[in-house]
């Protein structure tokens, strides 16, 4: 296969004139993320007494506002080619993919069988743009429109180096933990929780930290080895 | 063929005949369990005699006594004489309403019926609250059809399960029943209405007008047809039974809904029935005549019945004029009893033996104006008819001498407290009862009158408790089943199971040997596991687990359509891989390939966009029924709306064929002439659908039967000729009159222009086949399906075709049986986005009835079956087309390679993906099934899905032998004319 060979060579390039990302790096940006959530989630329980079932649009809008700007800053800091792309650049990039991220995001919701509706318009607006700040923005602002490196992301699935990790698996976390959060909807439990987007907003946010935790071990376990093949 | 892979190939006969073993094993398997499974209830054969007047002994052979045959007037005094109970009426009416449901008259919870409705009844509500009238809630067993449902209402005893299957094949009943009971003591009966009465009990009747109940669409003429009789019939004396089976209001019912405009005229209509007949009989010259209104099952919202909701099992029973007055109102319509209870409390009330199979209790309060030994006597002599059905099944229950102290001192034992076997149990409850009963007749004589109250009031509540504990003891116990043959039927079925899916990975194999041969880049297409693969294994097991909970089956829609749709996510994500050409096929490199790419992409999502409308169309399930979806609008908006998109939805069927066929640039004559047919036909159904289908209301009209059956004829034709006409007309590859330049044009984009097909002809027969089939189903689905169900036909079409063009074109990127299986998913999606659930009651009974002149079972049971099966049906007939689009050139290559082998790549796995998917799916739910043999919702949720599933393993083999069949002969064809053509050839050559 010679065109993923050059491809390869030329990733690999790549990341050597990237901005370098240490595992203590990638190790304060999950775990930003993840205070993130947690200070959220701290906020809508504690000052506004509202959570993910009583009040869905107004927890989901409070998540979006936490949650977005820190995705959009953190990432912009790890963007791809620093050189030709300031840092201001990569979060404006962030800013306009959010949208086409919440579009392609509600797009997958309503074609999976998310209901439509006057009254679930708001609630799929937040979650699809909370969905984008966990999935394409990172990614957006990283690697801006290069769609080689969207394409090995995302529908290859191939990541290579700490970067791709931080970015990559979070992000399939995300829409495979939404994925399984759905399961439930349709049963008659009559639990309160059931109602779109509330179990797929936990699900993807379980998702997160699962592909957080998980891209950690990837991060630790590919940092060992490549001071390994520095020291050979 | 090398060596190397003829070795590890299976040959085509090979397959063919695993295949075949497999499919036979899974019929033999499947039919040994659902004969084990659904109930044939256990019966006793033979007729309650004079025997049933005294008490039943420990040997079933002691019991008959006479066995000479009375003339029917001397069995009648007889049984006057022993039976020691005064019948206080002579002559009975049985009025039955089809699907009343007990709510309309009685209300539901205790509270009255609404408002609408007790104005609708005002004669009937009047009965009921001066006490004339008693009414019951009367539950029905499922399957609330109305066959098994009469049969249930006059022997007495729950059938199995299976008799739906049968409801369109009305039989004789052979069983002891009431009717027959009667007619043994001469009574004279005479049927007006359904006609299944008829059916049941041929001869019996001394008149009848039967009526059908299969114009689902007519709801005055059925009824009329029975009212105009009631004028004679109650004038006339020489009858003893009057029947009147009333279908109007569940015709109604299927039209409209519970709540549909035509519902207060009818059930008004029937007050001034009932009216009638009670103004008649209370002044009556003729003597006692007792008036019972029953129905046979009620109906849901939507007016359908079958399964075993609460509105559906809601019938009722209204005994009008039993001399007894009920005191108030609440104890006229508060009562519960079961629909079994009626067959025995008429046979007591009418001085005839209790049929034997009866399980049914005696609704007490029907006996309320007899003294209280005639009371007590019909206890008795309901209770020894029981111990007789219990003492066929417990063969030692009334010969040990069990001791029953414990009864003495614990007043209400109940049957888990109990320490010792069932029968012990029984016979300890009934020895109490008749003890009881003992007592209170020696104290009679005595006259103690306060002690004597409460000895009688004592008797009977022993003697209910020993007849509602073996009551349900039976009807448990009809469901008892062999194990045995339930365990051997699904080894069979597991063995079969595993045979396909070896008979699939053999194939696949043999395919990635083939395409590495032929294909010597094929990098790409490498025998490697990608997320696709791995994602139908996935769904087939997400799609078993959930099948494990009653309520995933009921909203099965949701979990089919939700997997199918990540299923072609997935195909997206893959197709994207392939955008910017960047990993661009090297074997078929061109421009076209590029451009190609982004059209397969948008194929993708147009089939994800399509398939969420079909999503909302219907919302299906049970839980969130009544969600507003696309369907529930449009009947709101009204006909005109519907009609005008089912005129859109065929006008684009008939485009789409056009198109289709257009594309196939050869034989130009030939696809005029099925492009003519397909119009006509087209224009016929749409002209069917201007004029005739607000007929419908009114019943059927000749002309719009005869428009019906001249599409059947149509379409029937135009397949026949294009099936066995096409593999002639079109030319054969090696022909030499057949120029290059119009060659290699199946289509634009079917085959590459640099690529020389010898099969040309082949695939453009096939293509256009595999059209036909497509087109002809989706017109004859126009047809018949409801009208609103047209747009998603075309729709369905419109995916299939999508998807058919994703897999077709380019370079192949995803494995054969990944693809014929997310067509195969796709089918399966559909099927709940025509309105189908996993209930019975979905199930289109009103279409079946289309282009029908005279009653056949038979044709509208296949209709039925293509309506209900329209989608997966057009899957697998479109995978007709598939074969023919398939870039096949890899194994084509060779010329010479053989018959069986090219038959074998082009159908093997089409036919074996399907087959092996179903087996797993059937497989795994009939051993589902038997885990849930005691779940609480087994005959309502787990049985009918169960049946559903068994259809859908019937379609798969339906419309896998036609393709099968089709290609086989269109290949046959091609080699017989191809070698002809070579014969000739070689003459000619040799003239020269």
């Amino acid at each position: 296969m010679p065109t993923t060979k050059k491809k390869k060579t030329t990733n690999q390039a790549s990341t050597v004139g990237n901005i370098s990302v240490s595992v203590s790096d990638a190790f304060l940006l999950h775990f930003l993320s993840g205070l993130g959530l947690a200070v959220s989630f701290w906020i809508a329980s504690n000052i506004y007494s509202i959570n993910l079932i009583s009040d869905p649009i107004q927890t989901l809008r409070l998540l979006c506002i936490i949650q977005i700007p820190i995705s959009i800053l953190l990432h912009s800091i790890f963007r791809h080619n620093p050189k030709q792309c300031s840092y201001w650049k990569a979060v404006v990039r962030g800013v306009v993919g959010l949208p086409v991220g919440a579009i392609l995001m509600a797009f997958g919701a309503v074609v999976l069988g998310a209901p439509v509706g006057i009254q679930f318009m708001m609630k799929t607006l937040y979650w699809s743009f909370l969905m984008s700040a966990f999935t394409f923005v990172p990614a957006v602002c990283v690697y801006g429109s290069s769609w080689m490196d969207w394409q090995r992301l995302f529908a290859y699935t191939k990541p290579i180096g700490v970067l791709d990790y931080i970015i990559c698996i979070p992000a399939h976390g995300t829409l495979i933990g939404a994925w399984l959060g759905a399961w439930p909807m349709p049963l008659d439990w009559e639990r309160p929780w059931q109602e779109w987007p509330i179990c797929v907003s936990y699900g993807a946010i379980v998702g997160y930290m699962v592909g957080m935790v998980v891209s950690m071990v990837f991060v630790l376990v590919l940092g060992r080895g490549q001071s390994h093949s520095k020291r050979e | 063929m090398s060596s190397s892979s003829s070795s590890s190939s299976l040959t085509c006969t090979k397959l063919t005949a695993w295949t075949l073993t497999a499919v036979f094993l899974q019929i033999l398997g499947l039919s040994l369990f659902v004969f084990g499974f659904f109930p044939i209830k256990p019966t006793l054969s033979g007729v309650s005699g004079p025997e049933s007047y005294q008490p039943p002994k420990c040997d079933s052979r002691q019991d008959h006594i006479h066995k000479t045959m009375l003339p029917s007037d001397q069995l009648r005094s007889l049984y006057k004489e022993i039976s020691r109970i005064p019948s206080s009426f002579d002559r009975l009416i049985l009025m039955v309403v089809d699907g009343l449901p007990a709510e309309f008259v009685l209300g539901k919870d205790d509270q009255p019926p609404l408002k609408a409705r007790m104005e609708a009844m005002p004669y009937t509500q009047s009965l009921l609250s001066d006490g004339t009238a008693i009414g019951y809630h009367a539950k029905a067993a499922p399957p609330t059809v109305t066959m098994p449902r009469l049969k249930a209402m006059v022997s007495g005893a729950i059938g199995g399960f299976l008799d739906v299957a049968f409801n369109f094949n009305t039989q004789a009943l052979l069983d002891d029943n009431l009717l027959g009971q009667l007619n043994s003591i001469g009574w004279k009966m005479v049927i007006h209405g359904d006609e299944t009465w008829i059916k049941l009990f041929p001869g019996m009747f001394t008149r009848h007008d039967g009526v059908s109940s299969f114009f689902v669409k007519d709801t005055v003429e059925v009824d009329h047809n029975v009212s105009r009789h009631i004028e004679a019939e109650l004038m006339d004396s020489n009858w003893d039974l009057l029947i009147l089976h009333y279908l109007g209001l569940d015709h109604v019912g299927h039209i409209g809904g519970r709540n549909s405009v035509l519902m207060t005229p009818k059930l008004k209509e029937m007050d001034e029935v009932i009216k009638r007949i009670h103004l008649t009989i209370s002044d009556d010259h003729h003597g006692q005549t007792l008036l019972v209104v029953v129905s046979d099952h009620g109906m849901t919202d939507s007016g359908n019945h079958g399964g075993s909701s609460y509105e559906e099992t809601d019938s009722l029973a209204l005994f009008i004029g039993l001399g007894y007055k009920a005191p108030d109102y609440a104890s006229a319509t508060c009562n519960a009893v079961f629909q079994v209870d009626i067959a025995a409390t008429l046979a007591l009330l009418f001085g005839v033996p209790i049929p034997k199979n009866n399980v049914g209790v005696v609704i007490a309060e029907t006996f309320n104006s007899l003294t209280e030994d005639h009371q007590l006597r019909a206890l008795e002599l309901n209770s020894w008819q029981l111990l007789r059905l219990l003492r066929a099944q417990l063969p030692g229950l009334l010969c040990g001498a069990s001791s029953c102290n414990e009864f003495n001192y614990a007043r209400n034992l109940d049957i888990s407290e109990f320490k010792g076997s069932v029968e012990e149990y029984l016979y300890c409850i009934f020895l109490k009862a008749a003890s009881l009963h003992d007592y209170w007749r020696s104290m009679k004589g005595q006259s103690v009158r306060s002690n004597s109250s409460n000895d009688f009031h004592d008797t009977v509540a022993a003697y209910n408790k020993f007849l509602r504990t073996s009551s349900e003891w039976l009807s448990r116990t009809a469901t008892n089943k062999p194990l045995g043959l339930l365990a051997f039927g699904v080894a069979t079925m597991l063995i079969s199971s595993v045979m396909f899916l070896s008979i699939q990975f053999w194939l696949n194999k043999e395919v990635h040997i083939r395409q590495r041969q032929y294909l010597p880049v094929s990098d790409k297409y490498s025998y490697n596991w990608h997320l696709d693969d791995s994602f139908v294994l996935l769904m087939i097991l997400f799609l078993v687990f959930s099948m494990g909970s009653s309520s995933m089956v009921e909203e099965e829609q949701y979990t089919l359509h939700y997997m199918t749709c990540t299923f072609f996510l997935i195909f997206l994500r893959k197709s994207c891989q392939s955008l910017h050409g960047k990993q661009s096929p090297i074997l078929f490199n061109s421009n076209k390939g590029r451009q190609f790419n982004y059209f397969r992409t948008f194929s993708i999502v147009l089939v994800l966009i399509f398939g969420r409308i079909l999503r909302g169309w219907h919302q299906g399930g049970v839980n969130w029924v009544h969600f507003p979806d696309i369907s529930k609008w449009l009947e709101k908006a009204g006909p005109h709306t519907t009609k005008s998109l089912q005129m859109v939805s065929g006008l684009l069927v008939i485009i789409l064929s056009f198109f289709s066929l257009y594309m196939l640039r050869i034989k130009r004559m030939f696809l005029l002439v099925v492009q003519i047919s397909l119009l006509v036909s087209g224009i016929l159904v749409l002209l069917h659908i201007m004029s005739y289908q607000e007929q419908t209301l009114t019943g059927s009209s000749n002309s719009s039967n005869l428009v019906a059956q001249t599409i059947y004829t149509l379409l029937i034709i135009t397949v026949m000729v294009v099936v066995l006409g096409s593999p002639w007309v079109m030319p054969v590859s090696s022909s030499t009159t057949y120029s290059s330049a119009e060659g290699p044009s199946v289509t634009s984009f079917l085959v590459d222009q640099d690529t020389w097909c010898p099969f040309l002809g082949l695939r453009a027969s096939l293509y256009l086949i595999g059209w036909t089939y497509a087109v002809c189903w989706c017109l004859l689905q126009l047809l018949l399906q409801k009208p609103t169900n047209a747009m998603p036909t075309l729709l369905l079409l419109l995916q299939v075709l999508a998807s058919m063009f994703y897999f077709s074109i380019g370079n192949p990127r995803h494995k054969q049986w990944v693809e014929v299986a997310a067509l195969y998913f796709l089918g399966l999606a559909g099927h709940f986005s025509l309105g189908n659930t996993n209930t019975l009651a979905t199930i289109d009974v009103a279409g079946a009835f289309i282009g029908i002149s005279s009653h056949s079972t038979l044709f509208s049971g296949i209709l039925m079956f293509i309506i209900t099966y329209a989608s997966p049906l057009l899957c697998l007939l479109s995978l007709t087309i598939y074969i023919s689009m398939k870039d096949m050139n890899y194994l084509l290559a060779s010329q010479n390679a053989l018959f069986g082998h090219i038959l074998q790549m082009m159908i093997g796995i089409p036919c074996v993906v399907p087959l092996s998917l179903n087996s797993v799916i059937l497989t795994a739910f009939t051993i589902i099934l038997l885990l849930m043999r005691n779940h609480l919702f087994v005959w309502s949720v787990f049985s009918p899905k169960y049946l559903y599933v068994c259809a859908a393993t019937v379609s798969v083999y339906i419309g896998l032998s036609i393709v099968a069949a089709t290609v086989t002969y269109t290949c046959v064809v091609f080699l017989f004319r191809q070698n002809m053509l070579n014969s000739t050839g070689n003459s000619s050559i040799i003239r020269t």
